[in-house]
């Protein structure tokens, strides 16, 4: 355990799914602005636009990010937010787990109205294994546990507590296995750029993160 | 690069953290063992039933019918899926368009809409600011905040209370009188038999059961409409039909269900139909009369005693006044029903004891006050009126109406006006010589003609000018008439605020939305068994409300606070302290006559059974004397005759019930030869209006092709080459949808039936794209109010004229859309 907290290049997996995180959470504010396109920030993306699978969507979204200079655009961003993550489900891309694993594959059986509720089997487990680390959802974000943002703060965690093996278990088995229809589902319906971005590199970390996690445990 | 390079090249490089605080945090132990304890079962009831719940790790479990509820329905297995349903609105929202420009917002984008997150704070101060502004401009007739429905169950956070009491306490408003319903039949009625009737308690059914030997059922469907309920309902209903159904196997009661349509009431009882064609039961009825005066069946002596005006009637019968006799060949010729069919109804209607039950339905279209005003005419004919088991009720089918009441005071509900002693914070009564008041339909009129006068009820009506609509616990989106109107009407709205627990089309046509939290979020009181008043339930908090929303007392006692009123609005009180006001006021009422424990063991007990009641008859007293016994009317006698009425001069509700050819009817009516098919979009058999229609797994148990059911029948659909399962569209001049064939014999041709309370989801003229603002715009779901008639019903009640409808359809051939109507906003770009 101890070695894990003090390897460094945890802390990066670490920091970096704590961002992702924090930008799926919440809508971004001028705060957030600032903190993702101060100096300290750019330098940080262009690292990570070093690595070739992550180039084009750091590329847009440092793009979308400088296109942010008013109000205005601010809160059509948050439109897009919004229509994407808090309403809704077949015009939008809920952020939540049980919509996506608990979905039937044929579509007959969709149509018989057997759509997924929230708070499910999904909320259940992810609270059972927070509850396992001596974690708990904050009460000021009033989601469900399965929420993409609660997973990834999870692994952020456990990239500083669990063993790669470990971590690399529940990055298959809770997110890897449902993230890309997610992705699939805000490129199809986002009307902007930067979330589909933000999707997009979302998945290419975690694919990249558990190759890597395979290569070392 | 190897990704073991890369990570390490990133490390000493600078970070990304962004401030504010993780959505994780430490475990607190002591709340997750609170959270645990009270798994047990918990009580509390809906308009679908009392039931009791139970939860696992702080979720919704299981939920079982209440142990006094011995007829409970299959609704309660939606329940779940109301709580937890993905299209719950979980933050307050804003369309974006109206942050950015507020009252100068692009209204045509209402309804495609982008939505924002803004804070409960922000949410509020910008609801209280476009009341400033309305206010400040218009003054209250700019205002209309009277559209309210049906609610969710409960006397303390009773959705319309809080809005009205919270909105009133900011300044004045316009208010609507009547209802969807029953517009038409609580207009006349009083007129004629000196109340509302459809709200008043009816004849017990035990004395229904034991006294009738013919019951009529003339268009209603209680086996179905009982399953529901105004409080939380018991079901009681149901043993009484239990019973009549044994009495009508066995030949001891004879029943038969007037209507176009077999009726799940006739399936389930397995008594007689006698089909009519659709709209035209006054024909039928005078047909009726006429045979009864020929025959000289009719008792003179009731009539003389308990009635004023059989003489004005009698000439229009004969055709002494028209020149034309309402015999039962003429009532053949216009209702389908044959001439010795009529004869043999009016010997016996009039030979035995009979018990005619009205439904709602056929007051719902053009001139719906006729045939609740002639059936009663008919039931004084027979001279059973005041009788057991004799007479006419027009409420059996509601609420266990008929069910003998306990008799004890039920719980009182927060309140809905404004204290004595209290003033708006604009206290401003000038409505700029328009009405305060509108009829409840006419409201999309008022803001498309503002100005305009038109006749209501025996006065003048002049159309505010609005500008600005509240609607809380209520889908208009559902229940009225014409959705293109709607949008036309919407789009010259300043502001919409709506306060929902799912994203209903009304909310979807709003500007500001409020997350309310559902029932079971919340604590609160009702009475149980509804008008049986059988027992007091305590409605227990199952689970903290989700998201961010909050129950009505909050988010209204926080609006209050806005306006520095919060004290003036809660007076000074908790929801607790409320809870047991409510409970111990009820107690100190029936103090004497019904025992009733403390508040708190009340509440741990779950509920307090006040017992079975007396039966009764209605208008009983009257009957006895009418003369110490009155009826409400002018003359407090039943008038077959209103001069009152007569006075008003109205061509389309003259002075004594009369038969009028509709703008629009099937069977060889007016408009047939166009759109041949008449719809009836009668109260679902599986929701309350468009309550639970959001519930996905119930609504799969009867959906076809994810669409809304329409019933067709069988040789209508093979006409248009349509099999069960096909996807339909139905279309009209007003309107089209798409809905999911069901054949069926039940319905005879030339009538198709499509559920209201079917959500609204528009998805453009030709089905492709998103979106749905647009005029013209393919309802999905199947919507019955995208093709209905937005009239009046006549000049008296200007009441919703839904079943005045006429329709085509075909098998839909164009790309079939996905449903748009459960979820939440759309996205479209700009």
């Amino acid at each position: 355990m101890s070695a894990a907290t003090t390897n460094p290049v945890n802390q990066v997996r670490s920091t970096i799914y704590q961002l992702l995180s924090s930008l799926f959470a919440k809508e971004v504010d001028h705060k957030t602005l600032h903190e993702l396109t101060c100096t300290q920030a750019q330098e940080f993306w262009s690292q990570l636009a070093n690595e070739p699978d992550f180039k084009a969507d750091v590329d847009v979204l440092v793009a979308e990010l400088a296109k942010l200079n008013s109000d205005k655009a601010l809160l059509e961003l948050a439109a897009d937010y919004c229509g994407l993550f808090l309403v809704g489900t077949k015009h939008s891309a809920s952020p939540y787990a049980s919509l996506y694993l608990n979905k039937s594959s044929s579509d007959k059986a969709a149509t018989k109205g057997n759509e997924p509720l929230l708070f499910g089997q999904q909320h259940q487990q992810m609270t059972q294994f927070l509850k396992q680390s001596q974690l708990q959802v904050q009460s000021e974000f009033p989601e469900p546990a399965d929420h993409l943002a609660v997973i990834l703060a999870y692994v952020a965690h456990i990239s500083m507590h669990s063993s790669h093996q470990e971590q690399l278990l529940f990055i298959r088995d809770y997110l890897a296995n449902w993230l890309p229809k997610l992705v699939a589902k805000v490129a199809k319906v986002d009307t902007g750029k930067f979330y589909i971005a933000l999707a997009q590199l979302t998945l290419a970390w975690v694919e990249s993160d558990i190759e890597w996690l395979a290569s070392e445990s | 690069m190897k990704r073991r390079d890369f990570l390490k090249g990133l490390v000493g490089t600078s970070y990304v953290v962004l401030s504010g605080s993780s959505v994780l945090a430490p475990l607190n132990a002591l709340a997750a063992s609170a959270a645990k304890t009270n798994e047990g079962w918990l009580t509390t009831g809906s308009h679908f039933g009392a039931f009791k719940m139970k939860r696992k790790n702080g979720v919704i479990d299981q939920v079982i019918p209440f142990e006094r509820d011995k007829y409970p329905t299959d609704m309660i297995n939606g329940v779940k899926g109301l709580v937890y349903n993905p299209s719950r609105v979980r933050y307050p929202m804003v369309r974006l368009d109206f942050l950015l420009k507020g009252h100068k917002s692009d209204t045509t984008q209402r309804g495609d809409f982008r939505f924002v997150r803004v804070t409960w704070d922000k949410a509020l101060s910008l609801f209280k600011d476009s009341l400033d502004e309305v206010q400040t401009k218009y003054g209250p007739s700019g205002l209309h905040a009277g559209q309210t429905g049906w609610r969710a169950t409960g006397q303390l956070h009773s959705s319309t209370s809080h809005m009205q009491r919270a909105v009133g306490m900011h300044g004045n408003f316009v208010k609507k009188v009547g209802d969807y319903s029953t517009g038409a039949g609580q207009t006349i009625l009083p007129y004629i038999l000196g109340s509302t009737e459809v709200y008043a308690q009816g004849t017990s059914w035990p004395l229904i059961l034991e006294h009738s030997k013919t019951i009529i059922l003339w268009s209603n469907d209680p086996y179905k409409n009982l399953q529901v309920g105004w409080n939380a309902e018991t079901h009681e209903s149901y043993a009484y039909l239990a019973q009549l159904k044994e009495k009508v196997a066995k030949g001891e009661i004879r029943v038969i269900s007037i209507d176009p349509v077999v009726t799940k009431t006739q399936q389930y009882l397995g008594c007689e139909q006698l089909y009519v064609n659709p709209q035209t039961d006054v024909a039928l009825m005078l047909g009726i009369a006429h045979e009864m005066v020929a025959k000289n069946l009719h008792y003179t002596q009731f009539i003389e005693g308990y009635s004023l005006g059989f003489d004005k009637f009698l000439p229009y019968l004969q055709g002494e006044t028209d020149g034309v006799e309402k015999t039962p060949e003429w009532a053949a010729e216009i209702t389908g029903v044959s001439a010795e069919i009529i004869r043999d109804l009016a010997k016996v209607m009039t030979k035995g004891r009979t018990q005619m039950l009205m439904g709602w339905c056929i007051q719902r279209q053009q001139h719906g006050e006729q045939p609740y005003w002639m059936a009663a005419v008919l039931a004084t004919m027979t001279g059973q009126i005041g009788l057991p088991g004799g007479g006419i009720s027009y409420g059996h089918h509601y609420s266990s109406i008929g069910v003998p009441s306990s008799g004890a005071a039920a719980p009182g509900a927060f309140p809905r006006n404004l204290d004595e002693d209290q003033k708006p914070l604009f206290d401003n009564n000038d409505f700029k010589g328009t009405s305060s008041t509108i009829p409840v339909a006419r409201w999309i009129d008022a803001i498309l003609e503002p100005g305009k006068t038109i006749d209501s009820n025996g006065s003048k009506v002049t159309f505010p000018d609005i500008k600005m609509m509240v609607f809380s616990g209520n889908n208009p989106w559902n229940h009225h008439q014409d959705r293109n109107r709607m949008k036309q009407a919407f789009q010259k709205l300043e502001c919409v605020v709506t306060i929902d627990m799912n994203w209903t089309a009304t909310c979807r046509f709003s500007d500001i939305v409020l997350p309310a939290c559902t029932t079971f979020e919340r604590n609160d009181i009702d009475v149980y068994g509804s008008y049986a008043n059988r027992g007091v339930l305590a409605m227990q908090k199952m689970v903290e409300p989700l998201f961010d929303s909050l129950s009505d007392f909050e988010i209204f006692t926080r609006f209050a606070r806005l306006m520095g009123k919060e004290k003036e609005y809660t007076r000074g009180m908790t929801e607790r302290d409320w809870l047991n006001k409510l409970y111990t006021d009820c107690k100190n009422a029936n103090a004497g006559k019904f025992e009733m424990p403390e508040f708190d063991e009340f509440w741990k007990e779950g509920y307090v059974h006040f017992g079975e009641g007396k039966p009764w008859t209605r208008h009983a007293a009257f009957r006895e004397d009418p003369e110490i016994n009155p009826l409400g009317t002018p003359s407090g006698l039943i008038e077959i005759y209103s001069r009152k009425i007569a006075q008003y001069q109205y061509d389309d509700c003259p002075g004594h019930p009369t038969w009028m050819e509709k703008s629009e009817r099937s069977h060889g009516g007016p408009g047939s030869d166009k759109f041949p098919v008449w719809m009836q979009s009668c109260h679902p058999d599986k929701r309350l209006h468009s309550q639970m229609c959001e519930s996905e797994e119930f609504r799969g148990t009867y959906t076809v092709k994810d669409r809304e059911p329409v019933y067709l029948n069988p040789e209508d659909a093979k006409a248009r080459g349509i099999n069960a399962g096909d996807v339909v569209r139905v279309f009209n001049g007003r309107g089209q949808l798409l809905a999911g064939a069901v054949v069926s014999d039940n319905f005879p041709k030339g009538v198709i039936r499509i559920h209201e309370g079917a959500w609204y989801g528009p998805v453009g003229e030709d089905g492709s794209k998103e979106g749905g603002a647009e005029i013209g715009a393919l309802c999905s779901y199947g919507d019955p109010n995208t093709l209905t008639q937005d009239i009046g019903t006549s000049k008296l009640a200007q009441a919703c004229s839904a079943y005045t409808c006429l329709v085509e359809f075909e098998k839909y051939k164009g790309k079939v859309p996905a449903v748009s109507s459960f979820s939440g906003p759309v996205e479209i770009t700009l």
